[in-house]
This record gives structure tokens, C-alpha cells and sequence, in this order.
């Protein structure tokens, strides 16, 4: 058929489109009329989703390095010397010398069979992805204190909300279906809405508040509204007595957040704490939004504490249009961590310290001796890698070398492993430090299922065949650990991945292919005849009471200092999606923004006599780059924002491999930088 | 039916350089057929193509009184020109067209002739003032008013010279910034104003350069007394098809393709938003 | 050549077919055209699709066909004007196009998007012919098929006099009459296939005029969004009457994702690019939108339209002023498509109402 119904490939929202074909070739992407969130509407990456999968550079053959030089090579001579690698290193120095980078833009059941390969074959949980870079912090934090990291709400709650606090979350830049839902809500039905940001985001001229904190001083001023709301009596208490667990703590822990201190700490001026508190706790419908600018700190899980406390304190939490929602930033980051591509877990969650599960898995793959012990995350996988105790690594579909915080590190890193396989579907700038690289499907030319970021599981389907040898991650996974003699990973098709998912995994109990339908079913659906969940947490928590886990406020790691005085904060751009690598293919979005830039405040650029559209030079103790000014009031004075996209000018030389100490997520919204005219 | 999207293949015959990031183009066409029957007019351009890097408008910058060959003079500022620059005497390069209006020719006949230019500026002009040169006879006094960023901005050094030994012809140069030897005037080009003495009277001025320059130098010849409808200009837009299609040149009701890249200063102020227009 | 569409034919000759010949018509006409025909997804979404040549899929395909209530997110305008098409392909040296020709009967086309059909006709037409659209469209049958109701909530064809009826431009329009469409034959082709066809067609009984007439009224009265479209012509045909805060704010509230641009019927723009690799390769071109900062961006940086208020404003003036001053027709069919595909509910209605109304809805 030329037009076939599937799920945008970019960001969480999970827009429902149809992608057209002339048999050979995409030709075009539209919205669908009716799926929930997409309702007729895209955004405009979604509008050209169809055009970066024709790039006539797209991987179509086996590569192995020799000499130096990728040769094509066939599949079976490129995966045998994969899996004798692989085998070597794993008999010789141990499982827990391979490594495996999965990736939040493949479908859940590759994800699932990543760490299938990882767990059952290679018997090593040193397995992550990219969402230690995101939303690493929100996993760990909402666990801790509801039970579940994920979105608490759908997103057709919105349009019902009565107040949305939006904080770092540049919501119609990233998420823009939800962004222009809250713009609505604001504009067509009166809602207030209250903007926390250190940029002054899109978002930021319809709020009713808008404050710019200091980089990094969440914990500060969410401790200070619960204490403004707490010391005017604006709190829950039936809620706080029924539902949770903890509030003296909480309470003891807040009451040094005076506004006073707060603004000291933040700059948000005391009266507007105060009046924020108030409009925040005497809606009866408050939704929090946030997304990396809460998360990528190393407090990432304090903030995410600190903002569950906001939410249990006035009870705004557990009810329809009222909850806390972290805004999943890849197509199907939410996914990947659903179907257990972390060290930690298995699929839903389901730890792996846990004798019984381990055992439930063991069963259901017919494998005995899964490792027991977490394996290492993203960051440390590269450090490792680096230092020689990775020997082999297996990267499906990321680009650290341009993702990952202190990017020269990365690279001496990646340079080093002993043997670097990496599946993608262009040669990206990671790709070219590998020995093998393998060309995989785009979300054209595949079936499986994404996760958005409301827990929605939705069906892609394939339109294409890929091109060239190319093909699908599930396939090529699956080949690879029957190679390694392993007989339990032969699959007809996706959705006999998704059955063994449902088998293993509660939340995802009742899904099979033929339940999805056009627009898929929100986790927990534990049963065959379960309707899916669109509010988590109602009558109680998932995890039972929730629980008031208070922080105190603790700077950033790196702090500005005489030589290094302006704090670095990185970020995304509308128009091109994480490292470029589709987006720059794409006419239009490619054409938007073609360029690396920095933003400055307009009082700094006078102060340093600098012009818009000037080259300027920024440095932080790891590395420089260089490029194009941007000059406005985005940004507060002393404060610079670059979008990290650019491999020509990467951000993430800048910034600094300093990670949460449980989430083990990067600061990537704050490091000490300076700036130079060139 | 002709497919005006499909160009057709010519020989690079001659690159001369220009200055350090312009070079001028001497092409011809391959098809004998095509090279006998093809004609163009002063001031129009045409859509360059190098299959793989994609297609730019660049104007012609030979006279059509000088037949058998075209000329064009590119600055590698983008993608497309970059490539082109790369090609060498002897490399096919794509063309069609050629598009849009034409310096006015016959109508300013008998008539004073001012030229102001600023930088690459003077590329299309030289089509009409090489017209103008070959038949110099039909017109009275002309100055040439030519800006540029530095010395070695100065596109058709040679031809400049040639220009200055006609009768009746005066060339006046000057740069923004000056490098060494320079001994020439320093300032922008209406900084000319103050040497030279600018007459509307039986006259038209033609101007050519950066939209900013475009903006000065026409505000000032209508200070010193030109009418709207003879100030001529060009106007420049990023453009796509070259034939009034993909939208990407349109100003009102006009594509700058079709229906410029000529226009008055009169049509200038016509324009709904005239303020953003350069 | 045949069935350009013509314009110049009125509506003389009425027919009458039963809906349930409808889907062995197309059958039939399927072996001789690609025909285009509304059909229902399962998620309830309903797309012009070609109709498939393999009997067994046609069959399929037969038994999903809508005519009515027919809400498509793009008007057919992408049969002739694909989202991506090939301009010409190369390798080494060589280059060769790639036109497409086929006969193309679209059945089922609204009102208000054949208003838009021709006017891009016209558009490509004029003063250098598209070649990929002219000739697409050269082989071409258009069966209209008005709305009794209006199949968006956002539709305000009767305002713009765009519908729900067409009144000229098809070679046959269905008038849906309980079990059976008259069918009006607007042009010789459009007679030339039903005397092809006329084991389908009947002659209607009896004083048909009147029940026709009486159709179209009721179908226009059931149109809930009103606007003062000719009034608004008339403000924007006014240089400078609307403020700038208008566009302003709109274009603050834009998220600029092209989507009103995309969707719109009338919308022609487009951008080039080549797809290559080594020396072989492809120029294709695929749609663009003028609400685009980089649409007007220029090599060197420079920008005219930089400001999201200028760009705003093109989009309003291109359709409601400049349109209307070079065609004398507007470039607003009024499909209402642009509001009903905006993810933040801007939509030509709204900003004619504003202007008109003189107040802030956006």
C-alpha cells in the first residue's frame, strides 16, 4: 500500500502519522485525523519525517574496518567476526567485558532483545542507553517516591488543566503537540500558567509567572514554595494524612527556604515565590511539567524529588489533569526503559537483584546464571571502554561522541575499546571509530512498537524495504545471538517479541499486536481485557504511600569562577533532532537552522563588544568551540545557552562529565565556561 | 512541452579570477542548435546547476552585444557556488534560462548615464554598461560610481580601466577599508557624492550592490533630485525556480524572478511592507 | 486532450445513478483510469487514494470508499503536487527527467477543493508551465460531489461562495439524493464518460430541477461558521488597514510547523534539493512554507522577512490580497483546513473574523 498509518519517529509525543511510498521511496508524511494526539496536527518534523530515509548515504552494507578503511563485507562474514570477538573477550576476561548501548529511537522489542542479547547471551547487565542522559533522574525519583517514572497524566489532560507549571522544559520547542496544547489551555480557556526556566522560552510570553533561576537551583526554589505553601496553611493535609508518608521530614527540611533565602540562592524574586506558591496550590487542577532542565543536573534526582513533594504537599497528584509530568524526550526513551534497556532492571521495572525475578526470566528465556549484580551505565560504559576493562561494545543507534557529556573524552575513549560494533543507519561521527559498522532499517522500513511519553505503546509499520543489505535491528540482534548458539531469540516477527514482553512484563501484560490497534494502549495494562491506564496513581500510589523524600539545595558541580564566569547551559533546537544525523538530511529543517550558535544576553554582549551573528570562542576547561552569537534576552546576564546538535561546534566539548550520584545523569545544564572574540 | 526545470549541459571555456573569492565563468553550450538559437537580454540571469551540490541564480554578467559565448561572474558564497568554483576549464556545468527583466536599454537612450555599484554588484551591471560601451554613440555622459570592501573586492579591474579612456566616461572607485598601495578614495560609495557632481537633469542611475547599499544609494539620488522612476535597482531574494514557482522570491504580487530583478524605485515604494524591503 | 476540467461549460444535463452502482462504476473505470476516490482507515481516517489495478485488492479497496462526510487533512492537491517528487535524476554526466502522465479520474472531490484544484491549475499554467504539474494534469476527470452538511466543523465554504456546491469547473458533479446522486454534467468529457458508462446512469423523474435547488439551500443553510469574506477582501485590498499587532500576535502564537501551508489547497510553494551520492543522484523538490525564517533567508544572511509578524503577514496578504488582486479570485477556498490541522488554532477563519469583527480570538 502507498500510505500506511504508523509513529513519528522524533520526539515523545507520539503523533500518529501516514507515511506515503512509491513503492521505492518515502514521498510523503502526513497527520492522522483522528489518533489522540496528533488529531489532524504535526509539528514540523513531523511534517518532513519522510525525507531523511531517502538520503542516498545511508549505510546499505556491512562495514569492516581494514587498514584503517571501511570495505563492504557480507553479513556473515562481518557478524562471525563479531561474535568471535565477542566470544573472546567474554571467555577470556569475562562477561562483564562486553558492553551494550541500546537506543530510545528503535522499537521496544529491539530494545527488549538488546538486552535479551546482553542479559541471556552475553550474561552481563552492562546494558543502558541514552536515557541516563535524559531522564535518568525521573526514573529514579518518581520510583522513589510514587512508584513509577513515568508521565502521571495523558496528554489530552491539558486542555483541563486549571494551572501548568512548566520548568526546564522548552515544551513547543521540544514537545511541540504538548506546547501548543498548554498554549491553548492559557489562550482559549483561561488556565494559568507559571513558566520556571533560566531561558525565556516561547512558552515564557504566556505565562502568567514567569521566573528565570540561577542554572541549577531547583531544589532551592521548589523547597521554597512548599514552604510558603506550608506557612500559609495552602497544603493538603487530608491528602498528605492518607496518601503519603513523610511530611515532618519535609517539613523540617523546608522550613530554612524562606523566600528571602531562596532569591538569594535563585534570583527569582521573593514576592514572585510567594505568588507562584499561591496560584500553584489553590488550583484544583495543577499539572507540573518538566523535562531536561530538571533532570540533567547532578542533583537530577533531588529536583525530581523535590518536585514530587510540590505535587504530594497540595495533593495535585493522582487525578485527572493533576499530576507531575516528565516529558519523555526520544520517540521511545519511555519505552526502552519500559522493556528494561538499563544495568538495573529488567523490562517494567523489575529488578534484578530480586531472586524470583531473575529466576522468572531464567524460565522464560531457558537460560540459567543471569547476572545478579547492576552493570555499568552510559557513561561509565565509556569510561571503562577507556580504560580497557570494555573490551567489546555494541552501540545500536547512538551517538555518544556527540551526546555524551566532555565529547574529547569520549572520543580518546572510543578510540581506545578493543572492538567497537556500531548499528545505524548513516555512518555517524561515532560509527566512524568503529571495526564493524552494521547498516540498520529506518522506522520506515519495520514493524515493532514505541512507548510516548503518556505510556502510550504504538504500533510502526513498515513501508519500505530498506535499502540495500540493510535491515532490521531485531534481525540483525537475533542473528547475532543465533551465532552465539543461542536458540531462544528466533523470531518470525516483531510481535512475537512484543508476546514475550507481555509474558515477562506486568505493566505491559495485555499488550499483543492485534489489541494496539490504530492508536496503541496506555501502560499499566496488565491483562488481556485491561483498557490501559491514562492517570497513574489514583486511589493510591503505585508503590503504595507516596513517599516525601526533601533535599537540600546543593550547587552545581562546577561553579563560575574570575577566569570561567559564565555559566554554560546546553540544550535543543526546534528544528533538528539530537545529534543532526536525520535532521540535517532533511531540506527544510537542515535549512532552518544551519548553523551552531550561542546565546547571549544582550547587557553581556555589549559589556564584551560583541555583535549578532559574530564568531566568538567558548571555553571551558575541557575544550573550545567556536561559533555565530546570538544576542537577545533569552538568557540572564552571565549566562550562555548553546544547542548541542552541532558536530561542528559541539557543546558537548564544553560541558562536564559530572553525573547525579544515583542516576548517574550528566550536568549538562551547567558548567563554568568563558567566552573570547576572535 | 518545454521543461523549464531542465537545463542543459556547456562547456567551461575560461575562469579569470577575479578577487580572492570571485571568479568570472566564460561557458557556451554544447548543443549547436542551442548555442545558435539562444539569446538573452542585459541584467537577466540565469540558473546555474551542478548536479549533486544543486542550482543557484547568477546573473549574466557578458553583454548580449558580445555573442558566442556567456559570461558569469560568482562569488563562492554558498554550497552551489562553492562547487562551481571548484570546477575546471573544460567541466560541464548545467544551465536554463535565461529569466527575469533587463536593464531598461532602449528607453535611456540620449540620456546622462549613472552607474553606482557596490562589491559583486557590478557583475549584472557590466552586462549593460559593456551594451551601453558598444554603443556608446547613443548615449551622453556617464559615470561609473564603484564601491567595494577592499582593493581586491574590485571585480573587472582591466575592464575598468578601458572604461575610463572612453570619452566621456568617468570611473570613480572607492573602498571601505583600504590595504596597503591603496591609494585611491576610502569611504562607501555615496561618499562620492561629495567629489563628484551627481545631475539628475536628462538622467537615469542604475543601481546595483548589497541590499544596504542599494537602500543608501537610492535614498541619496533621489536627494539629489532624481525622479523615483528613474532610479533603477535590482532587488534580491533567495530564489529557487527562477520562473515565478516555488515562491521562495515573492514581494506582494510580484516574484522577483519574473517580474524584476529590475525594478524602479518608483514600483520600490508601491510595495506593501516598502520599509522591509532590503 | 481531453478533460481539462473545462470552465466553460454550465450545467445543462442532469443524470441519476444509484449509490450502490457506485462501486462497480469506479471498477469499471478503474481499467481505463488511475482513479482517485475517498476511502475510510481503520482509524477512521479518510484519504483520496488511488485505487488499486489487482482485482482482488480493488475489491478491498472498493469496500472502504466514503462519499460521504469526507474530511481528508489534505486536499487532492497532492496528486498533482506530490509532498516529494523527482525533477530529474543524473549519473556522471547525464541527466534525464521523469514526468508522469497517467489518466487520472478523481472522483468525489469537494466543492471548495476544486475550487482550489483549478486554481492552481491556473497558477502552474501561467507564464512558464510547471511541467510535472501540467502534466499530471493533463489527463484528468473531476467528478465533484457537494456536501449536504459541512464535513469539518472548521468549513465556511458558503461564506467564500466556494461550496458546498461547485457551480462550474467539474466534468460531473453527485448531488447526494437519499439512495442515488444526480449527477450534473458539467463539461463534454464529463458526458463522454457517462455515455461510456451508461449502464450505470438513468434519467432522473420529474420536476428534478427544484429537488436539486432545494439540496443545494438546505445544504448551504446547514453551514454553522459564518464570516464576512467579501468584507474582508475588500479591508485587505486597503493597504495598511490591518495593524501590525495583529500579525504580531498570531505570529507569536505560531509554532511554525508549516502545517496551515501543507494542507492548504492553494498552496504551490516549493524547495529543490539534489539527493546525492558520489556522482549519481536525484533533484527533487517537495513542499515548502512561506512561514519558514530560513523561505526568504539569502546566502549571505541577510533575511527580509527575519520577523515572524512580516512572514505572518505574508501569508494572510498572499491569500486574501495579492491572489485576489492578480486573479481576481481568492487564494482562501475556505475548507477550513489550515485551523482544523493547527496544532495552537490559527486559522484563516479566525483572522477574517478578526479583522471583520474587529476583536482578538487568537
Amino acid at each position: 500500500m502507498p500510505r500506511v498509518l504508523t509513529t513519528c519517529i522524533y520526539c515523545g509525543c507520539g503523533c500518529g502519522l501516514y507515511l506515503i511510498s512509491d513503492g521505492k521511496r518515502l514521498t510523503g508524511a502526513y497527520p492522522s485525523r483522528n489518533h489522540p494526539v496528533s488529531r489532524g496536527a504535526l509539528c514540523v518534523k513531523g511534517w518532513n519525517s519522510y525525507e531523511f530515509s531517502n538520503d542516498l548515504n545511508r549505510l546499505t552494507a556491512p562495514l569492516i574496518k581494514k587498514d584503517g578503511k571501511f570495505i563492504p563485507a557480507s553479513w556473515d562474514e562481518t557478524l562471525g567476526l563479531v561474535v568471535e570477538k565477542f566470544k573472546h573477550y567474554k571467555n577470556t576476561f569475562g562477561p562483564d567485558s562486553l558492553a551494550f548501548l541500546s537506543s530510545a529511537k528503535t522499537t521496544n522489542e529491539e530494545n527488549f532483545l538488546m538486552m535479551k542479547l546482553a542479559r541471556a547471551v552475553f550474561k552481563t547487565n552492562n546494558i543502558d542507553h541514552c536515557a541516563r542522559l535524559c531522564h535518568a533522574s525521573t526514573v529514579v525519583g518518581l520510583s522513589l517516591a510514587f512508584g513509577g517514572g513515568a508521565m502521571t497524566n495523558s496528554i489530552n489532560e491539558f486542555k483541563d488543566a486549571e494551572v501548568i507549571l512548566v520548568t526546564g522544559s522548552d515544551t513547543t520547542a521540544q514537545h511541540p503537540l504538548i506546547g501548543s496544547r498548554i498554549i491553548n489551555t492559557v489562550k482559549d480557556k483561561g488556565a494559568k500558567l507559571i513558566v520556571i526556566d533560566p531561558r525565556e522560552i516561547q512558552l515564557a510570553k504566556y505565562a502568567t509567572i514567569y521566573a528565570q533561576p540561577k542554572c541549577g537551583t531547583d531544589v532551592a526554589w521548589i523547597n521554597g514554595l512548599i514552604y510558603v505553601i506550608i506557612a500559609e496553611d495552602l497544603h493538603d493535609k487530608k491528602f498528605i494524612e492518607e496518601r503519603t508518608e513523610g511530611f515532618l521530614e519535609l517539613k523540617r527540611t523546608v522550613r530554612d527556604y524562606t523566600p528571602e533565602l531562596v532569591e538569594e540562592i535563585t534570583t527569582i524574586p521573593k514576592e514572585k515565590i510567594i505568588e507562584i506558591a499561591r496560584l500553584y496550590a489553590k488550583a484544583r487542577k495543577s499539572m507540573i511539567v518538566y523535562s531536561m532542565g530538571i533532570t540533567q543536573h547532578t542533583t537530577g534526582v533531588d529536583n525530581v524529588l523535590s518536585l514530587a513533594n510540590l505535587a504530594m504537599v497540595t495533593g495535585h497528584i493522582g487525578f485527572a489533569s493533576t499530576g507531575v509530568n516528565p516529558l519523555r524526550g526520544q520517540n521511545n526513551v519511555q519505552g526502552s526503559c519500559d522493556v528494561g534497556a538499563l544495568p538495573d532492571v529488567y523490562s517494567g521495572y523489575q529488578s534484578l537483584v530480586d531472586g524470583d525475578i531473575r529466576k522468572k526470566f531464567e524460565q522464560g528465556w531457558r537460560v540459567e546464571g543471569l547476572p545478579p549484580k547492576a552493570g555499568l551505565t552510559v557513561t561509565e560504559i565509556i569510561s571503562a571502554a577507556g580504560e580497557g576493562r570494555i573490551k567489546g561494545l555494541y552501540i545500536m543507534g547512538e551517538n555518544p561522541i556527540i551526546s555524551d557529556p566532555d565529547s574529547n573524552h569520549v572520543r580518546k575513549c572510543l578510540s581506545e575499546v578493543e572492538f567497537l560494533v556500531v548499528q545505524d543507519i548513516f555512518l555517524s561521527d561515532t560509527a566512524e571509530y568503529a571495526d564493524v559498522v552494521l547498516p540498520s532499517a529506518s522506522f520506515a522500513e519495520k514493524d515493532g512498537t514505541f512507548t510516548n511519553t503518556e505510556r502510550r505503546v504504538e504500533r510502526i509499520r513498515k513501508v519500505i524495504d530498506p535499502p540495500g543489505q540493510a535491515k532490521a535491528d531485531w534481525q540483525i540482534l537475533s542473528e547475532v545471538a543465533r551465532r552465539m548458539g543461542y536458540k531462544g531469540m528466533d523470531y518470525k516477527h516483531p510481535s512475537e517479541i512484543m508476546d514475550e514482553i507481555a509474558s515477562l512484563t506486568p505493566i505491559y501484560g495485555g499488550i499483543t499486536y492485534d489489541r494496539l490497534g490504530p492508536y496503541g494502549l496506555q501502560w499499566p495494562c496488565p491483562t488481556k481485557d485491561h483498557p490501559g491506564t491514562s492517570v497513574l496513581h489514583k486511589e493510591k500510589f503505585t508503590k503504595g504511600k507516596g513517599t516525601f523524600m526533601p533535599r537540600p539545595y546543593i550547587p552545581p558541580a562546577e561553579s563560575t569562577d574570575e577566569e570561567y564566569n559564565f555559566v554554560l547551559t546546553t540544550g535543543r533546537v526546534y528544528w533538528h533532532w539530537h545529534t543532526r544525523t536525520m535532521t540535517n538530511r532533511t531540506s527544510t529543517l537542515e535549512r532552518e537552522a544551519p548553523e551552531p550558535y550561542v546565546e547571549i544576553n544582550c547587557e553581556d554582549a555589549e559589556d564584551l563588544q560583541i555583535r549578532d551573528d559574530q564568531l566568538i570562542k567558548v571555553s571551558s576547561r575541557r575544550g573550545a568551540i567556536t561559533l555565530k552569537v546570538r544576542v537577545g534576552h533569552k538568557v540572564a546576564k552571565g549566562t550562555l545557552f548553546i544547542p548541542f546538535h552541532y558536530r561542528e561546534a559541539a557543546a558537548n566539548i564544553l560541558t562536564i562529565l559530572a553525573v547525579d550520584p544515583i542516576a548517574k545523569i550528566p550536568e549538562y545544564k551547567v558548567c563554568a565556561v568563558k567566552v573570547e572574540k576572535i | 512541452m518545454k521543461n523549464e526545470y531542465f537545463p542543459y549541459p556547456a562547456v567551461i571555456e575560461d575562469i579569470k579570477t577575479e578577487t580572492t573569492d570571485t571568479k568570472t565563468f566564460r561557458v557556451w553550450f554544447t548543443d549547436k542548435v542551442l548555442a545558435d538559437s539562444f539569446d538573452y537580454q542585459q541584467g537577466q540571469f540565469m540558473e546555474l546547476s551542478v548536479p549533486g551540490a544543486g542550482e543557484a541564480p547568477i546573473s549574466i554578467s557578458s553583454s548580449p552585444s558580445r555573442k558566442g559565448f556567456l559570461e558569469f561572474t560568482i562569488r563562492a558564497a554558498g554550497k552551489v557556488t562553492k562547487s562551481i568554483h571548484m570546477l575546471k576549464k573544460g567541466d560541464y556545468i548545467y544551465l536554463r534560462g535565461p529569466y527575469g527583466n533587463s536593464f531598461p536599454f532602449e528607453d535611456i537612450k540620449g540620456k546622462n548615464l549613472y552607474f553606482v555599484v557596490g562589491g559583486i554588484g557590478l557583475a549584472p551591471l557590466r552586462s549593460l554598461i559593456n551594451l551601453v560601451m558598444d554603443n556608446r554613440n547613443n548615449f551622453r555622459h556617464i559615470k561609473v560610481l564603484y564601491g567595494a570592501r577592499t582593493p581586491d573586492d574590485l571585480c573587472f579591474k582591466d575592464e575598468l580601466e578601458q572604461w575610463k579612456k572612453i570619452p566621456d566616461t568617468e570611473v570613480w572607485l572607492t573602498v571601505d577599508k583600504p590595504s596597503a598601495g591603496w591609494g585611491g578614495r576610502v569611504g562607501v560609495v555615496t561618499e562620492l557624492w561629495k567629489e563628484t557632481h551627481i545631475n539628475p537633469e536628462n538622467a537615469v542611475s542604475i543601481v546595483c550592490g548589497p541590499p544596504i547599499m542599494i537602500k543608501f544609494a537610492a535614498d541619496k539620488l533621489q536627494e539629489s533630485g532624481f525622479k523615483d522612476k528613474d532610479i533603477f535597482m535590482t532587488l534580491e531574494r533567495y530564489m529557487k525556480c527562477g520562473i515565478g514557482k516555488c515562491g521562495h522570491c515573492n514581494i506582494d504580487d510580484k516574484f522577483i524572478c519574473k517580474d524584476g530583478p529590475v525594478f524602479t524605485y518608483e514600483q520600490k515604494k508601491g510595495f506593501r511592507h516598502k520599509e522591509h524591503i532590503f | 486532450m481531453r478533460g481539462k476540467g473545462g470552465k466553460d461549460m454550465k450545467a445543462s444535463k442532469v443524470k441519476i445513478i444509484g449509490k450502490k452502482k457506485i462501486k462497480d462504476l469506479l471498477r469499471e473505470a478503474s481499467q481505463e483510469w488511475n482513479v482517485y476516490v475517498p476511502q475510510k482507515w481503520s482509524d477512521g481516517d479518510v484519504w483520496m487514494d488511488q485505487l488499486p489495478k489487482d482485482k482482488q485488492m480493488l475489491d478491498e479497496a472498493l469496500e472502504d470508499v466514503v462519499l460521504e462526510d469526507v474530511d481528508t487533512v489534505i486536499s487532492p492537491k497532492d496528486i498533482f503536487f506530490p509532498q516529494l517528487e523527482s525533477i530529474f535524476k543524473f549519473k556522471d554526466d547525464k541527466i534525464w527527467e521523469t514526468p508522469e502522465f497517467s489518466p487520472k479520474l478523481i472522483f468525489g472531490v469537494q466543492p471548495c477543493d476544486l475550487k482550489g484544484i483549478l486554481f492552481s491549475d491556473d497558477f502552474y499554467r501561467r507564464n512558464f508551465e510547471d511541467r510535472y504539474y501540467v502534466s499530471r494534469i493533463q489527463n484528468r476527470l473531476i467528478v465533484a460531489r457537494g456536501c449536504l452538511r459541512p464535513p469539518r466543523p472548521t468549513c465556511f465554504c458558503s461564506s467564500a461562495k466556494t461550496g458546498p456546491f461547485a457551480e462550474d469547473g467539474f466534468d460531473l458533479q453527485l448531488v447526494d439524493f437519499g439512495d442515488s446522486y444526480f449527477v450534473e454534467v458539467g463539461t463534454r468529457e464529463g458526458e463522454e464518460f457517462i455515455t461510456m458508462h451508461k449502464k450505470f446512469f438513468s434519467e432522473p423523474d420529474g420536476n428534478y430541477d427544484m429537488t436539486i435547488k432545494e439540496i443545494k439551500t438546505k445544504a448551504c443553510d446547514s453551514l454553522e461558521l459564518k464570516v464576512d469574506f467579501q468584507n474582508a477582501l475588500s479591508l485587505m485590498a486597503q493597504d495598511s488597514f490591518i495593524p501590525e499587532e495583529n500579525y504580531r500576535r498570531i505570529g507569536e502564537r505560531c509554532i511554525y510547523c508549516g502545517g496551515c501551508l501543507y494542507v492548504c489547497p492553494t498552496c504551490t510553494c516549493f524547495n529543490v534539493f539534489d539527493n546525492v551520492k558520489d556522482k549519481e543522484g536525484e533533484r527533487v523538490r517537495n513542499w515548502d512554507a512561506c512561514v519558514f525564517e530560513g523561505y526568504t533567508r539569502e546566502t549571505s544572511g541577510h533575511n527580509p522577512r527575519k520577523d515572524k509578524w512580516l512572514r505572518t503577514a505574508r501569508r494572510y496578504e498572499h491569500k486574501l490580497k495579492f491572489d485576489y488582486k492578480v486573479t481576481g479570485l481568492s487564494g482562501c477556498i475556505a475548507c477550513g483546513r489550515c485551523l482544523s490541522s493547527c496544532p495552537v488554532g490559527i486559522g484563516i477563519s479566525k483572522f477574517i473574523q478578526e479583522i471583520t469583527e474587529k476583536r482578538k480570538i487568537m
